[in-house]
């Protein structure tokens, strides 16, 4: 009966996890127009505010450029057509995420070269530490002169066991 | 470690160094405008007394357009070049002055007038700062120089300074209407 009661009551607990997200949502009834006006704000970068987007900025310009974007989404223009208005006027400055074309080909790029390069170092550290030390030039074995050998023969004899 | 490899490695932080340090001479508020050399987007609205204003009226001469408002500090100590500037380009048929006063109201913008002196020029107005927007403006001032074929040669991020038009606007004035590229203007 308890092991009953435990049950049903976990199964509650689940439903409710399961259903939270969509009943309290805030976004459920969004209008389709302003979900693109938020996402095409929230990738561009408010001009005067650094590190912020068009959306999310306080600042008179983005609070501006969020109502020019939402006359054009209500006119009907697409993601892309709104986007090139604003890079047609601030430059890829505009974008906060930067695009992978020109310039910024390095940005991308960079990082996974430096990888590269750190790899590649890396196996050649690691392949020279595994080396036998033998075949470095200092401790390579020098072959012993008969004088050498006869009195290392000589010390040998000398040693009582 | 080899030598190639010592000298490799120091040359590679060498190079971080120096582009480090030229980094740092950038101004992040300086945005490079992509209309440079492309045709001014045009604007029609009404000037401060309520009548029809527009860029296209001015085509066949050299505009400058100076985008400010009576909000921006900047612009209070710009205006006695512009009071400078419109008095001596008055007699010049090839040159105009347009200010676009926005996210302003005519009544901040008429004060703003009275107080630092009027010189004389018309203005546009754009309270919701759509033909700002259009220009790619971010802060005020903000001015363009327009060519007499409607297209822009050169913009200028902050005040224009005393000598501006000898230095930078006069040049192109005075060569060809169908000039190449020109650089962007910047403070002296």
């Amino acid at each position: 009966m308890k092991n009953r009661l435990l049950l049903m009551l976990l199964a509650v607990c689940v439903g409710m996890l399961w259903f939270a997200p969509a009943a309290f949502s805030v976004a459920r009834d969004e209008d389709p127009t302003e979900a693109l006006v938020r996402k095409i704000a929230k990738d561009l970068r408010c001009a005067v505010c650094q590190n912020q987007s068009v959306y999310e900025s306080n600042a008179d310009l983005a609070k501006d450029m969020l109502l020019i974007i939402r006359d054009k989404v209500r006119a009907g223009e697409d993601e892309a057509k709104i986007r090139d208005y604003f890079f047609q006027r601030y430059g890829d400055y505009i974008y906060l995420k930067p695009t992978g074309e020109g310039k910024n080909k390095i940005l991308w790029l960079a990082p996974f070269l430096g990888l590269l390069i750190g790899v590649a170092g890396l196996w050649t550290a690691i392949s020279r530490w595994r080396r036998p030390r033998t075949d470095t030039a200092e401790n390579a074995a020098t072959p012993l002169t008969p004088e050498v050998r006869e009195r290392i023969q000589k010390e040998l004899d000398q040693i009582q066991v | 470690m080899k030598t190639i490899w010592k000298v490799t490695l120091l040359l590679g932080i060498a190079a971080i160094l120096v582009l480090f340090a030229l980094g740092l001479n950038n101004d992040p508020r300086m945005i490079p405008s992509p209309l440079v050399n492309r045709p001014a987007p045009d604007f029609a609205t009404t000037d401060l007394d309520g009548k029809p204003i527009s860029l296209a009226e001015h085509r066949g001469k050299w505009v400058l357009v100076n985008f400010w408002g009576s909000w921006c500090s900047s612009c209070v100590s710009e205006h006695p070049y512009l009071l400078e500037l419109a008095r001596k380009t008055r007699s010049r048929s090839d040159f105009v002055i347009l200010g676009v006063d926005f996210r302003d109201t005519e009544q901040g913008a008429k004060m703003f007038l009275a107080r630092n002196g009027n010189p004389g020029y018309r203005h546009a107005t754009d309270p919701e700062q759509k033909i700002a927007i259009d220009w790619g403006v971010y802060g005020a001032p903000e001015s363009y120089l327009v060519d007499p074929t409607g297209r822009i040669r050169l913009k200028q991020t902050g005040p224009l300074y005393a000598g501006w038009f000898e230095q930078v606007a006069l040049p192109l004035l005075q060569e060809s209407t169908t000039p190449t590229g020109t650089p962007q203007a910047g403070k002296p």
